[in-house]
């Protein structure tokens, strides 16, 4: 009896102490805090091209790229080191003409140098990529050949290949600071501990492992503006902490997985809002190489086989969209999409197993030796495997609709769920049956089919995951070189109407849903979010919106 | 003191053994740490580039030179660098683990096995009355519960709905860490709720165990001399029956300190506690090998260690050994 009282004392001494400290010294700086990715600790490492965590703190922050385009109203972009571009009449070369007057967050000048610099610095570190997409002569790969300063503020860059698309990426470019980053042998190692950049944000504060702050850089010319001294980046790990992390007022702008919101999310605190509009398709990848996806017939019974309305509203508890027609890419990219001309093939994406079982029979797949299964025509046995990774909890549940269908319609397939790494690890030797995979996604469906359809991402031992199909469609490559070597948005969309024919026509991925963009924010310190209502930008924290910034620069303190 | 020998020859060999199986390990694991590396890229690198990240991220060598190379390391107490908290040094994040994981599991040991031995000794030595039939079967039911229930119960009453304790961390953002009271009251309450649901599960099993032992010993004939020569009660409870009733219990603390340093994987998710746990499964999802061995390393020695320091405390408490 003794002992449990000497615990109960105990912790209570422990409570008292902790509630009797003094509250943590105020001050008057506006700290905006933000989640953009998920660590266990955090590392003394600002970095801008490393891929590990630090750019998603500094890039577009700190370090400014030369032009950010807004993906959803394109003709609202915004000039950032450069002020305008002009892609040249044989699309064969950009220039681009950077602002002045910029400096440096230590007081050097910006200008064309840094960013000859930077090409260089890209070319001559393979291992550590930047973003440009370098001219390598012994592979014959990469786009862009050489970086030549016309004067002290235009850069021209030239090109391997007439590319009308080529802005998007070299748009996308991080300017090094020469004076810094000329010394730094080995980039990919040095973790740039006090980052040097242009942009509104550039003084690391307060680093620990479980904090650090990012705050105004006092040469910026945003800081007029600028209502926002500190960007805070917290340690925080797993769905659950992060979002009771924002219920209780520690952070401002996440983009986190839900599920059930109505229920798990906005209760929790009055200032908790989301918004997940559609994003990138998730794909079903099924391996063409093999029997029976080899089998046109077969892939069209699989997409007719499939019960998206359970998926969209059950699997992924409603927070997943419809798209239309198996192009693959649905809805992301609307505005490409020629409804008259993919009519014919709507059907595809509707639920019905009693046409999938139609079309299995009279293909050949029948259960030839009565085991309950069907069998390949040639009476081998059908079996294979939807792979996804450990604890992604929508897309087991949409795996698990999905072999429930298929084995409704006599096909045995099962869910194999697996640990990451090893998840990661198959894809690429090209050995495996099937897997659920998202689509990569950028300013045009370009972006999305280059990937899916490059002969070169379809390698045994380097299958990527947006080609894990493994089937060449030439009149894919085709359309899509026409596509890149015009820059006429009507041409453009012919070329792109024939690839969404041809991957209506050929199925090499069956169209599963809309992924939801994650967004959630709340309203306790800050107002000017992006809403549905105005979608200025896209609101996604993650790096690789470069949009991001603007939408930090946009929000005001509310002052209670 | 050959006993002692045997010993250490013994420790010796387990530990060459887990040397080189911390090395096969998690190379035997399907992937590698480039492959996540590029996997963040989302398909934007040409070729040359993945080459060339495959090269410097990857392994190079065949695999008996690289286990020379990480055998030598180890002799250096080098562990090399982390590929998922790059480019920190795998010690440097061991060490910050280490540090959180002693407080929370160290706090939680101490505790336990202080709280259950005394329960234990007090339950059996009133067999059977009121302390011993109320408080055994609620221990043997706390015992049976898993570290996950209990954190998620502490983590829903007490930090969201409740608001009494912090969501989680080891201590508050802004502070820095330091010996300062302010500091260390700060982190004793982020650590009051993780250490809870550590202690509920395990002081049970202490408590049985030191109970079970004790009744065995209570009929035994030294316990029946020593009382008919009329010792009290309170000589013959500790001195004669619970010194020689803890010894195995020893074993099993030995046996649990030398896993602490496995972290308590369950309450430091729960409760997003930076411990060693946590870094080990990142590490394992992104086959972080540097991590990876250093971990396995770190763990083998301190449970050698331990089991080591059990033996020496054995010797100490029971005479018997001393002539072995």
């Amino acid at each position: 009896m003794k002992s449990i009282k000497q615990l109960a004392l105990m912790t209570a001494g422990l409570a008292t102490l902790a509630l009797s400290m003094p509250a943590m010294a105020q001050d008057n700086r506006v700290v905006l805090t933000l989640h953009p990715i998920d660590s266990d600790a955090l590392i003394e490492n600002f970095n801008p091209n490393n891929p590990t965590g630090p750019q998603q703190f500094v890039r577009d922050f700190a370090y400014e790229p030369l032009w950010i385009d807004n993906i959803w109203n394109p003709d609202n972009d915004f000039p950032a080191l450069a002020t305008a571009y002009e892609i040249a009449d044989d699309l064969m070369s950009i220039t681009y003409n950077l602002r002045e007057g910029v400096k440096w967050s230590d007081g050097e000048d910006f200008n064309a140098d840094d960013v000859i610099f930077t090409f260089e610095y890209a070319k001559a570190n393979q291992d550590y990529p930047m973003g440009i997409d370098v001219y390598v002569e012994d592979t014959d790969t990469g786009s862009v050949v050489s970086a030549e300063k016309i004067d002290d503020y235009t850069v021209k860059f030239n090109l391997k290949e007439p590319d009308a698309l080529a802005r998007f990426a070299l748009g996308g470019i991080y300017p090094l600071p020469e004076h810094i980053w000329a010394d730094i042998e080995d980039p990919k190692n040095y973790a740039n501990a006090k980052p040097v950049g242009t942009g509104p944000w550039t003084e690391v504060q307060n680093f620990s492992r479980s904090s650090v702050e990012l705050c105004r850089n006092e040469t910026s010319r945003y800081n007029e503006e600028n209502a926002i001294d500190c960007l805070r980046f917290l340690q925080l790990n797993g769905n659950e902490q992060i979002i009771a992390a924002m219920s209780a007022g520690e952070v401002d702008w996440l983009g986190t997985g839900l599920t059930d919101p109505e229920i798990t999310f906005t209760p929790q605190s009055e200032f908790n809002n989301y918004w997940l509009p559609p994003g990138g398709d998730v794909n079903l990848q099924i391996n063409t190489t093999k029997a029976p996806f080899n089998d046109l017939e077969f892939r069209k019974a699989l997409s007719v086989a499939i019960d998206r309305d359970t998926i969209v509203e059950i699997s992924t508890f409603g927070l997943t969209t419809h798209t239309r027609f198996p192009i693959g890419t649905g809805e992301a990219y609307a505005t490409w999409i020629n409804d008259e001309a993919l009519e014919p093939y709507a059907w595809l994406m509707a639920y019905d197993p009693d046409k999938a079982m139609e079309l299995l029979d009279a293909a050949g797949f029948v259960d030839a030796d009565n085991d309950g299964w069907r069998n390949n025509p040639d009476g081998t046995p059908i079996s294979f495997e939807i792979n996804i990774p450990n604890g992604w909890t929508d897309w087991i549940n949409s795996g698990q609709t999905i072999s429930e269908n298929l084995q409704d319609v006599g096909l045995n397939a099962v869910v194999r769920t697996m640990d990451q790494g090893a998840w990661n690890d198959k894809a690429r030797t090209g050995d495996f049956d099937s897997y659920i995979m998202w689509t990569n996604g950028g300013p045009t469906p370009y972006n999305t089919y280059n990937p899916m359809f490059n002969p070169r991402n379809m390698e045994q031992g380097r299958v990527d995951y947006q080609a894990m199909h493994q089937m060449r469609l030439p009149e894919v490559e085709d359309a899509l070189a026409a596509f890149r070597s015009t820059a006429d948005r009507d041409a453009q969309m012919e070329q792109m109407t024939n690839i969404h024919l041809a991957v209506a026509e050929n199925l090499p991925v069956i169209g599963l849903f809309a992924n939801p963009t994650w967004y959630e924010y709340s309203t306790r310190n800050f107002e000017g979010w992006v809403t549905e209502e105005n979608p200025y930008v896209r609101p996604v924290v993650f790096e690789g919106t470069r949009e991001r910034v603007i939408h930090a620069l946009s929000l005001k303190p509310i002052s209670r | 003191m050959l006993y002692i020998l045997r010993r250490v020859a013994f420790y010796l060999a387990a530990f060459f053994v887990a040397v080189t199986l911390n090395f096969f390990i998690p190379r035997i694991m399907p992937g590698d740490p480039s492959a996540r590396i590029i996997a963040s890229f989302q398909g934007r690198l040409n070729e040359a580039q993945v080459e060339a990240i495959r090269a410097s991220y990857g392994t190079t060598g065949s695999l008996w030179e690289q286990y020379i190379g990480y055998v030598g390391q180890v002799l250096r107490m080098d562990f090399g660098i982390s590929t998922v908290q790059f480019p920190e040094p795998t010690s440097s994040l061991l060490f910050y683990g280490a540090t959180w994981t002693l407080v929370l599991v160290g706090i939680a040991i101490t505790f336990a096995f202080l709280i259950g031995t005394m329960m234990g000794i007090h339950a059996a030595w009133n067999r059977g009355g009121f302390f011993d039939s109320v408080f055994t079967p609620i221990n043997v039911m706390l015992n049976a519960f898993t570290p996950a229930v209990v954190a998620l119960l502490l983590f829903y009453a007490f930090s969201l709905q409740l608001q009494w304790f912090p969501l989680g961390r080891a201590h508050a953002t802004g502070l820095s860490p330091s010996w300062d009271p302010q500091f260390i009251g700060n982190v004793l309450y982020h650590a009051t709720l993780p250490v809870l649901s550590i202690l509920i599960v395990s002081f049970g099993g202490w408590h049985l165990g030191m109970r079970n032992v004790m009744i065995n010993l209570l009929n035994e004939d030294f316990v029946i001399l020593a009382r008919a020569k009329g010792l009290s009660d309170r000589r013959v409870r500790y001195r004669y029956v619970a010194r020689n009733a803890i010894l195995p219990q020893i074993t099993s603390l030995a046996l649990s300190v030398g896993f602490l340093l496995g972290g308590a994987l369950v309450t430091e998710q729960v409760f997003n506690y930076p411990g060693l746990g946590k870094f080990t499964v990142t590490a394992i999802e992104s086959r972080d090998y540097s991590f990876i061995q250093a971990q396995l390393l770190l763990l083998t020695m301190s449970v050698l260690v331990a089991n080591f320091l059990s033996d020496i405390a054995n010797v100490i408490l029971d005479p018997r050994l001393r002539k072995g």
